[in-house]
């Protein structure tokens, strides 16, 4: 039976805007407090070890997926973002040779080369996974499958 | 940063041991139960398989 009074939808989209916001809407403020603490946590490790984002590389498919996680962080992955490219950019264009492309892979080498890289760039790949599953558990909350 | 793998295992293990426990579980015992359970694991199984990985050399000689 769905929660009275909440839209599946609101939750959802809060959830996607800021870490914990889903639940603190659908009225679980303890549970929504620590997500949202333990889900920044694990993105700003992320910023300070020198993770990097990813962009969707078509030669390479599972940077879409890692593209994605990226995402589901929220707004708050345009730091991230910025952090590794200067500016907000998804894709790699198709032409690898092109001075667009080189420079986005000369802006992620400078990340990879740092000792700590693939430690940042885990912290922020958890974080976005994390942030899918609690989008996932809000609509569960918000349509009365879950209490 | 930090420098320290063991330090990043152990950051890292506890905040997903945290979020796991607090998604899955209502009760507070059971949050802690599965909390423990899930770090514990977590630490155990990389320890040991950084154990059994120690015998290999970093560089194969050509």
């Amino acid at each position: 039976m769905p929660s009275r009074g909440v839209s599946a939808l609101v939750s959802c989209v809060l959830a996607w805007l800021l870490p914990g916001a889903g639940h603190f809407y659908l009225g679980k403020r303890g549970r929504a407090m620590v997500f949202f603490l333990v889900v920044l946590a694990t993105f700003f490790l992320g910023l300070l070890n020198d993770g990097h984002s990813y962009v969707a590389d078509a030669q390479q498919p599972l940077t879409y997926l890692a593209t994605l996680a990226n995402l589901a962080t929220g707004p708050l992955e345009f730091l991230s973002r910025r952090a590794t490219y200067q500016r907000l950019v998804y894709r790699l264009p198709a032409d690898e040779n092109s001075p667009e492309a080189l420079g986005l892979l000369k802006a992620m080498r400078n990340k990879v080369r740092s000792v700590a890289d693939e430690y940042g760039t885990t912290y922020l790949l958890t974080a976005g996974l994390m942030n899918m599953l609690l989008i996932l558990d809000a609509f569960d909350i918000a349509i009365g499958r879950k209490s | 940063m930090l420098r320290s793998h063991f330090l990043n295992m152990l950051t890292f293990s506890l905040l997903v041991s945290v979020f796991f426990a607090f998604l899955t579980q209502d009760d507070q015992k059971e949050r802690l139960k599965v909390m423990a359970i899930l770090f514990l694991s977590m630490v155990v199984l990389s320890l040991l398989i950084a154990y059994a990985m120690f015998p290999f050399p970093l560089n194969i000689p050509r």
